[in-house]
């Protein structure tokens, strides 16, 4: 599985690790070498895989030389991972026993939480428990005002209490979450310092998540806090079986992926993992991101179709992030990648309901016993309805790897024809069951696309669909047309992506600071200057108390940036403000420049259609991402000098309608840059199959993307 | 070209396609209610609306029958169809007409709750109206006798501007008049502003979809499957009704008092389960009171929805269908289809939740493994209006408070949580006091409050709020006399409570609806009813 790849003078080896459910994602780069591969993962140890990977990373290596002739054992090796430890300690419920220090009187926000249930018409609902129980909540009697005023102190004698009751209850790990702690952090600091002899991790509200909105903050300190020992566990072992196995002197460093799309130093997620969650998705966003604009594509949509689900993200020039991500009904306010996930995918079954409508998922059939043409289960999946159309063109999964049972398929997809001919007027037969199955996936998957598109007042015309995942590539075109979208690309190698846009991130830290600053549009908006302002509390001027708050937030980052590794010169600091009209309580963070009243009110207008800029308006937090620039990988071109006319390789009869029709089989690994593939086609390889149906053209670039476009007849 | 699945399909496989397009649709019009509810709490100005999301989004076909709402308030969602039907009859509308109205006795729910309609017109394929949208949202105030527009009354004069349904948006152009005159009769005039800003805007982003959706699919086969998820929705509610044994399911409950009287309100149903179909009756209710917790018809069909739709498991689109199977008899001039000009504001809160009380309880013989015991029955509506020293500036809150849900047949109730018709969210500490001259001392879970039995009921909530400035104060609350039920040996939920502390420490006791002056420094605390319990063998203490 080598392949060209052309690097800038990097520090030496680099190595991109993705923990997934089903396999681990492997790709190395030095100089003009790279390898990419998958090995099954180990999710009891899942480190294990990783040093399995890694040995196979150097078996190969061995022979590699860069353009200067330096070999492989003389130089440096970093890695970067993105792990599934956080998520699934969270989902999986095994975190540590956490106590949480709140404000007296407040010991119940996180049970409470916003007083809703998550389903309006199941009598039969339930709550996510909180990660804490109530006996190891403690109050402290202390108070701070909402503009930061201290109302009560907490006594000497109260915090020694405190560390004696932490001590008697034998927790593993502690959050601490006053209100208001992030108009003024001197009690929690207060406490972090108290609470130190404990020996255990310290979790505090104002330094992970300094934001208004009690409940959203005090979700993520918990978490971070119930993550904290066991993912520290796992970074330190891996770490030290990294430095154990490997000359000490060549193995730099581990870097982990935060859900945030930059990554950081195994250090600092191990203190901070709820800044994780969702560090597997994130890789495949950075990577889609970066390919695109190595092909000159700026606005895309990436669409991650695996087995139990479907991960959408819109980026327009780069990815964005939101604050009001979920994972399992708890919420997680910190900045994460806005990915939107849904419960289609390969494995997703389909059913007849009462009613008499088809429906697919969410339930899935996973990986185990999967789709019924795995060999082991016998419910109908999307993954057997395409099996039945003859789809994946005779050729089995991971390039004939992995066999598939047909008959078995065409078994379950029969049993789901009868209930349809059941609910409806006519006979179904087996092929129009299976289109139904996936029209109605493709449905639910378009749903996604559309809430992160055309919901969110963006046209999808003006963007190209990212596709990557196992599953993406039968369904990606079908999608496409009917949001119209005029192109799709399918990277190279799209079943190891997020291996990819781990090694492609950047370091980064984000921080924020809540100001709820009021401006007066009649002084902002004429003179369009941040230091004219006045506020409606106090005569302070909001541009030199933005300053000040920059200021000190970019000491942190710099701080921060220099023990992840980063000198000045290799940092970057991009400011940001929150900003909604006095009233509202959502906010839009637009550019922190001289002109950003003005900057508000079009983001506004973008977003919702309307703006009044007579209205008053507010900062609500002052944001500052500082980013560590890595060395990365470059994607080698090749010029495409002359267009090829594709040849294929065979021809399978496939069912795109309702009438089977032969088509011509390519095989990806064959395909030079310039090659033009006529429609209708399949394109084979190792872990994907693209579906290119009338109508489209599908060419070769010279990164060796699959680019599929509308037809021009 | 575009269209190639979909296209491609329907040449061979018309009358298949139904049950895969079906889905589609469904789908499609359920996102154009989502998404205007997203665009609605992102532009609202009051916390009411756009941190508690006391509101609803909802589309309607060309007859106006409700083809999907969102997932947002139940007690919108019966009530909402008489607001278009209403909209559409006594106000013609043309091209990019909005209409606007809050009367219940003319398609409203209570006057807090305005309803903004419109038309979704396409002149090239039609002179009439192809869909309508709908949106609702509950205003902090609506001008009169107390702040919030929750408190006491005996006229619904008293509770604040009347709108009949009437065009405040003309092709397209605001109303400045009317609109005037709207704003010089509420407290918090700029926030209501914004807000009804966003609730036109939200209109349009419906309106928009609406014509994507015509312009992609064609309005014939866009109509034609609004018809099916109808038909769809009342298929799904008689099959579910054919597995309910036929009989005749009596119950009885009431509600504490009117807030005027001590006299408990009785409210009675008697359901017939037949068949496929079910016959709700409420004749022998109580007749209409004076103080202001009469329903109208609106909210007695939407609880019969409410309750009904919960017997369905799974997703059902929330359409017209689900009531046609349902005959309810509501008799003119009963505290469940009150005549004007009775005051009505506990209707929509209050007098809600004891209709779903009482057709549970009747249920609980028909489907005893489903039913749960009772939850804590009220909303606990506490307002608080007067003058923000801080910025010179009216103000006017508005919260509803959560409490016990009811013990099910085979788990504990939830804590803590809105059960029934709301489920509105708390406004947060933090935004709160920053918003509004109050300090909030204490909100904690009620221990101990939710009733015993095999499965506890779960317990209320406590929320201890300190005035910092001088304030009018109302509750509107239940429960504090007649406790939540329990069921099948399971004992009642703890009956709600509230009082008032003065700075020097006194505590008066204070009943379940009041309207006060209350002093800065003063605190609030607001107790509220925990669930009933659910089955006979005394429990052991909760895990927690």
């Amino acid at each position: 599985m080598k392949k060209q790849l052309k690097t800038s003078r990097g520090p030496g080896i680099r190595i991109g690790v993705d923990t997934g459910g089903t396999f681990t994602d492997f790709i190395a780069v030095f100089g003009d070498e790279r390898i990419a591969f998958k090995v099954p993962s180990t999710p009891q140890a899942p480190a294990q895989a990783i040093l399995i990977g890694l040995e196979r990373v150097f078996d190969a290596l061995a022979g590699w030389k860069d353009a200067s002739g330096t070999k492989t054992s003389q130089v440096k090796m970093e890695i970067v991972h993105g792990t599934t430890v956080a998520t699934n300690a969270l989902l999986e419920r095994k975190g540590a026993r956490t106590a949480l220090v709140v404000t007296e009187g407040f010991e119940d926000v996180i049970e409470i939480g916003r007083q809703a249930r998550p389903d309006l018409y199941n009598l039969s609902v339930t709550r996510p428990e909180p990660l804490v129980p109530r006996h190891l909540r403690f109050g402290v009697d202390e108070r701070v005002s909402a503009e930061g005023v201290i109302l009560a102190e907490p006594g000497a004698s109260e915090i020694d209490r405190l560390v004696k009751a932490l001590k008697k209850a034998r927790v593993e790990s502690v959050a601490v979450s006053l209100l208001f702690s992030f108009a003024n952090p001197a009690h929690e600091r207060m406490l972090a310092e108290a609470l130190s002899v404990l020996g255990v991790p310290v979790s505090i509200s104002h330094r992970i998540l300094p934001e208004y909105r009690e409940y959203e903050r005090t979700s993520a300190v918990v978490i971070n806090a119930y993550l904290a020992p066991r993912v520290g566990r796992y970074l330190k072992e891996l770490s030290e079986g990294l430095a154990g196995s490997f000359d000490k002197r060549r193995f730099t460093g581990l870097r982990i992926m935060q859900s945030s799309g930059g990554s950081i130093s195994a250090e600092t997620a191990g203190a901070e993992p709820v800044r994780t969650i969702l560090s597997g998705p994130a890789g495949g966003v950075v990577a889609a991101v970066r390919v695109a604009e190595m092909a000159e594509i700026r606005d895309i949509i990436a669409f991650d179709m695996g087995g139990t689900s479907t991960d959408v993200s819109l980026c327009l020039g780069e990815a964005r992030t939101t604050n009001e991500a979920q994972i399992n009904g708890l919420p997680i306010a910190i900045p994460v990648l806005d990915i939107h996930t849904v419960g289609a995918g390969g494995g997703s079954i389909g059913y007849v309901d009462a009613g008499g409508a088809l429906r697919v998922g969410p339930e899935s059939a996973g990986a185990d016993p999967g789709p019924a043409c795995y060999g082991k289960g016998d419910r109908p999946t999307v993954t057997d309805a395409n099996l039945v159309l003859g789809r994946f063109a005779g050729g089995g999964l991971l390039s004939g790897q992995m066999q598939l049972d047909e008959t078995r398929a065409a078994g379950a997809i029969d049993r789901l024809a009868a209930q349809m001919s059941a609910a409806s007027s006519e006979p179904v037969s087996r092929e129009k069951a299976a289109l139904g199955v996936i029209a109605v996936a493709n449905a639910n998957m378009e749903r996604a696309l559309r809430l992160v598109s055309i919901e969110r007042g963006h046209d999808p015309r003006n963007f190209t669909l990212v596709s990557f995942g196992g599953a993406g590539g039968l369904h990606a075109v079908a999608l496409a047309s009917a949001l119209r979208i005029p192109r799709i690309l399918v990277p190279d190698y799209p079943g190891a992506f997020s291996a990819l846009g781990v090694l492609l991130s950047d370091v980064v830290k984000d921080y924020s600071q809540t100001v709820m600053l009021k401006i007066d549009p009649s002084i902002e908006i004429d003179r369009g200057e941040i230091d004219r302002g006045e506020t409606d509390r106090g005569k302070s001027d909001p541009g030199s108390m933005i300053e000040t708050g920059f200021r000190r937030l970019e000491r942190q980052a710099a701080v921060d940036l220099r023990r992840e590794g980063f000198s000045a010169a290799r940092n970057k600091l991009i400011r940001s403000l929150s900003m909604r009209y006095q009233g509202q309580s959502f906010e839009l963070e637009v550019d922190a420049g001289a002109d950003f009243a003005a900057s508000f009110h079009s983001a506004h207008a973008e977003r919702y259609g309307h703006c009044d800029p007579r209205r008053p308006i507010e900062i609500v937090s002052i944001r500052l991402r500082g980013i560590g620039v890595t060395e990365k990988p470059e994607l080698r071109t090749s010029r495409v000098r002359r267009v090829i006319k594709a040849r294929p390789q065979r021809e399978a009869s496939v069912f795109l309608s309702g009438r089977p029709k032969r088509i011509c089989v390519y095989d990806r690994a064959l395909l030079e840059p310039g090659t033009e593939i006529v429609a209708p086609a399949i394109i084979v390889e190792y872990g994907s199959t693209t579906l290119v149906p009338a109508g489209w053209q599908a060419r070769i670039d010279g990164y060796r993307n699959i680019v599929i476009e509308i037809g021009t007849a | 070209m575009f269209l190639f699945v979909l296209s491609s399909c329907s040449l061979w496989i018309n009358s298949f396609m139904d049950s895969i397009k079906l889905e589609i649709f469904r789908s499609l019009y359920s996102s154009v209610a989502e998404e205007m509810g997203v665009s609605l709490r992102r532009t609202a100005f009051s916390p009411n609306i756009k941190e508690r999301r006391d509101y609803s989004c909802a589309v309607f076909d060309c007859q106006g029958r409700l083809i999907a709402q969102g997932d947002h308030m139940p007690v919108h969602l019966g009530s909402m169809p008489m607001s278009v039907r209403a909209a559409i009859e006594h106000c013609p509308m043309e091209p990019g007409d909005v209409v606007i109205l809050n009367d219940p006795y003319a398609g409203g729910t209570h006057l807090p709750d305005v309803t903004l309609v419109t038309t979704v017109y396409d002149s090239k394929v039609s002179k009439k109206p192809l869909f309508y949208v709908s949106n609702r949202a509950h205003h902090a105030d609506i001008g009169g006798s107390t702040p919030g527009s929750m408190g006491s009354a005996t006229e619904i004069y008293q509770e604040g501007i009347r709108i009949p349904p009437i065009r405040i948006v003309r092709r397209g152009e605001l109303d400045r008049d009317l609109f005037s005159l709207l704003l010089a009769n509420v407290r918090g005039r700029k926030e209501r502003e914004g807000d009804f800003a966003a609730q036109i805007g939200a209109l349009e982003v419906g309106r928009a979809r609406l014509l994507e959706i015509v312009e992609r699919y064609g309005f014939r086969e866009a109509n034609d499957y609004a018809r099916h998820l109808v038909e769809y929705a009342a298929r799904l509610m008689r099959r579910r009704l054919a597995q309910v044994p036929d009989g005749v399911y009596d119950a009885e409950d009431f509600l504490d008092d009117d807030g005027e009287t001590d006299t408990p309100v009785l409210i009675r149903v008697r359901i017939e389960i037949s068949g496929e179909s079910a016959r709700v009756d409420f004749t022998g209710s109580a007749p209409q009171v004076r103080g202001p917790i009469n329903a109208v018809e609106a909210i007695t069909v939407s609880a019969v929805y409410y309750v009904f739709r919960c017997l369905i498991p799974g997703e059902v689109p929330a359409s017209a269908g689900i009531l046609e199977p349902l005959e309810i008899i509501a008799p003119a001039g009963t505290i469940v289809n009150a005549l004007p000009p009775s005051p009505v504001a506990g209707g929509n809160v209050e007098t809600s939740q004891r209709i779903v009380d009482v057709l549970l309880k009747a249920l609980a013989s028909a489907v005893p493994d489903l039913i749960p015991a009772a939850s804590q029955g009220t909303m606990n509506n506490l307002t608080i209006g007067g003058w923000d020293p801080r910025f010179n500036v009216e103000f006017a809150y508005y919260e509803t408070i959560a409490g016990g849900m009811g013990a099910r047949p085979s788990a504990d109730g939830i804590s803590a949580v809105h059960t029934h018709m709301t489920n509105s969210l708390n406004t947060p500490i933090e935004a709160l006091e920053y918003a509004y001259p109050m300090r909030i001392r204490r909100y904690q879970i009620r221990r101990g409050s939710g009733g015993k039995g095999r499965h506890r009921g779960g317990d209320g909530v406590i929320r201890e709020v300190e005035l910092l400035t001088d304030a009018r104060v109302s509750l509107l609350s239940d429960r504090r006399k007649i406790p939540p039920y329990g069921l099948h040996g399971g004992e009642p939920g703890t009956l709600g409570q509230a009082e008032l502390i003065h700075p020097n420490g006194s505590t008066k006791r204070l009943p379940g609806k009041f309207s006060i002056s209350a002093r800065k420094g003063d605190r609030i605390v607001i107790k509220t009813p925990g669930g009933g319990g659910c089955g006979g063998t005394p429990t052991s203490g909760r895990q927690d």
